[in-house]
């Protein structure tokens, strides 16, 4: 079997999600649960969006840093990575959604693009010169654009290779010419594009480890679909040449990158807890006191499971315990990217009903700031209206020496869709996956399987862990 | 032949000079029916263990076990500490402060389950300070890789054709020496 066969079946059950996710995406246009601002649908784009260019980002990323560090047992399934590569380019077509409604204000997802919430708010102004709609399409269209130029390139010197490649290796060179500089490219700009897409949806909020924390999640993610796929693939008969031992060590690298999440969200976390400044722990506040479900439910998918699913040597070997494992660190993600982008999005729209009061305290939607204000009146000193005493020493002596404790926090009410993810997301994440599996399979279909004239290929036949 | 102890064994054994050899000599022993007493390897050798059918080791259980008891051992005394025996508040945070626990939490489990793996590893191999060293040659532990048979129940027939194997596999030399069992 030379090239990978699209079957009819496989395009009509991608091709099905991919328009039952976009009639749900429809849908989430018109069911927004009294929020307004059709804020549903905007998160659900630009949620599934970021997570499937992230996915194909770094699909970039590994096959760039694998070729520069001289790695051969990857080569037998390089292809599948630079078809992941292609998916840049419809990427781009769903961020340009997303840019387009910057301009024309269809959607408040970006409390920076309120000109006049910038005019009043001193960190928004001050913030103005990045956070701002042109640095945002500059950001978006150029930088995917390169990375598209590179991986386009790649992938055409690659499948030139199959045709005439030669003993003197002069198309790996190639290949490795632009790879090397690609990796410095991808180091800086992924992260100005995690700032302008995601971070800066908390806008008055920033934390220096952002950009590695949710990178981080797109590697575990991009791993764990390159593992279903192939797991797919080779019980459709390709890759003979892939075998435990390629499978062993793809989850390598599933199990240490998700380690290395669970650091790094972690390194956030507590350097943010233990500097208890008022603006950087609102970020967890919200997320601890009115999302608990996917606060925690972040670290049990993303740290807990693959933890002790892929702890042992033996299920790393085995399909049905990695494909298990790698499916739901595959959710556990775009469910951490949920967690990132929703609470965000609705604390902006509580903001902007409020334009004008310059402080909150008062009126319907104080429920998520008062868990705010008890941090920054709880950090200030002793506080009568404080809601929280327990965080300092100080006023917890006091709360235990006879003063009632008394929480002024009010707990967000379940809602499917806002507080946890509802049906809809789930087929709509699901839709936004089956257009991406057919668009990466229809590419992969393009050109042959296995790079027999790539010169590791005969290594990673032997590969050994 | 000297007359042989109960407690001691006679080994023969051949070196070669590359891993490849090895492997094919593996390979030919297994398909003759030989029956391999050890294999020594200046290094670890890629595919050998699968060949030797042997079983997976055990140690990472150790390892788990002693990490678990770290783990439990930094944060439970961690606990203790700073909850009963000596109370501090440190930047105004709770006494029983777990995001600050964590990380030391973590260097102990990773403490316990290296330092408890390097022990079980030396007991289990009677490694360790005053312990003799048992090689059968001591190249084996820069450039030569070995293949060991116990001869010492065989008759010279089957040592001649072991010795025979050794030639045909392209064994560099080959020795006998007379081993505590």
């Amino acid at each position: 079997m030379e090239n990978f066969v699209f079957s009819s079946r496989a395009k009509t059950v991608t091709g099905g999600t991919a328009i039952f996710g976009l009639v749900l995406l429809i849908i989430s246009y018109f069911v927004d649960g009294g929020e307004g601002h059709h804020m549903r649908f905007w998160t659900n784009l630009l949620h599934n969006s970021v997570f499937f260019v992230g996915i194909s980002f770094m699909a970039c990323f590994a096959y760039a840093a694998f070729t520069t560090a001289y790695a051969g047992w990857f080569v037998q399934f390089k292809r599948l990575w630079e078809s992941f590569g292609m998916f840049l380019l419809p990427g781009l077509f769903l961020m340009g959604i997303i840019i387009v409604g910057l301009f024309t204000h269809s959607h408040h997802l970006y409390h920076w693009n309120d000109t006049a919430a910038v005019e009043t708010d001193a960190i928004l102004n001050h913030k103005s010169a990045f956070l701002n709609k042109y640095w945002y399409t500059g950001a978006t269209v150029i930088f995917m654009g390169v990375w598209y130029f590179f991986i386009s390139r790649i992938r055409q010197i690659s499948i030139d290779e199959d045709k005439n490649g030669t003993t003197a290796y002069v198309h790996h060179a190639r290949i490795k010419k632009y790879a090397a500089p690609f990796l410095i490219i991808l180091g800086f700009t992924t992260a100005a594009c995690i700032w302008q897409w995601i971070m800066s949806l908390d806008a008055h909020w920033y934390s220096t480890m952002f950009a590695w924390y949710a990178s981080a999640s797109l590697f575990v993610a991009m791993t764990a679909l390159t593992i279903m796929i192939l797991i797919y693939l080779k019980s459709r008969g390709y890759f003979p040449g892939i075998n435990a031992e390629h499978f062993h060590d793809l989850g390598k690298y599933l199990f240490a990158i998700s380690i290395f999440w669970t650091y790094v969200w972690f390194s956030q976390f507590m350097l943010i807890w233990y500097g208890n400044v008022g603006e950087e722990t609102i970020y967890f506040r919200t997320r601890m006191d009115n999302y608990p479900v996917l606060f925690w439910g972040n670290l049990l998918l993303n740290f807990i499971a693959p933890f002790f699913i892929l702890m042992r040597n033996d299920t790393k070997r085995k399909f049905g315990t990695l494909f298990f494992a790698s499916a739901i660190v595959f959710f556990g993600h775009w469910f951490d990217y949920f967690n990132m982008i929703k609470p965000a999005a609705r604390e902006t729209l509580t903001h902007m009903s409020h334009e004008g009061g310059e402080h909150h305290e008062e009126g319907e939607h104080a429920t998520m700031d008062t868990a705010g204000h008890g941090d920054d009146h709880a950090a200030a000193g002793h506080d009568g209206h404080a809601g929280d005493h327990a965080t300092t020493g100080h006023d917890g002596h006091e709360a235990a020496h006879g003063e009632e404790r008394v929480s002024t926090r009010v707990f967000l009410p379940y809602k499917a869709g806002y507080t946890v993810p509802g049906l809809l997301e789930i087929g709509i994440f699901l839709g936004f996956l089956g257009g991406f599996l057919f668009f990466v399979l229809s590419s992969l279909s393009k050109a042959p399987l296995e790079p027999k004239k790539d010169p590791y290929f005969e290594e990673s036949l032997h590969h050994h862990t | 032949m000297a007359e042989l102890m109960s407690t001691e064994r006679n080994i023969l054994f051949g070196l070669y000079d590359d891993e490849e050899k090895l492997l094919d000599a593996v390979k030919a022993a297994n398909a003759d029916h030989l029956d391999i007493d050890d294999v020594y390897t200046p290094f670890p050798v890629h595919g050998l263990d699968p060949l030797l059918g042997l079983e997976e080791s055990r140690l990472h259980i150790a390892g788990f076990i002693f990490g678990s008891i770290g783990c439990l051992f930094g944060f439970g005394f961690m606990t203790w500490v700073f909850t009963r025996d000596w109370p501090i508040i440190f930047g105004g945070k709770p006494y029983w402060s777990v995001p600050a626990f964590i990380p030391i939490t973590f260097e102990l489990t990773v403490l316990f389950a290296a330092v408890g793996m390097v022990l079980v590893f030396y007991i289990i191999c009677g490694l360790g300070p005053g312990a003799e060293p048992r090689r059968l040659h001591d190249r084996i532990t820069d450039d030569k890789f070995c293949i060991a048979f116990d001869a010492t129940d065989l008759g010279s027939e089957a040592v001649e054709k072991l010795k025979g194997y050794f030639t045909k596999t392209g064994a560099e030399s080959v020795h006998t020496k007379v081993v505590p069992v």
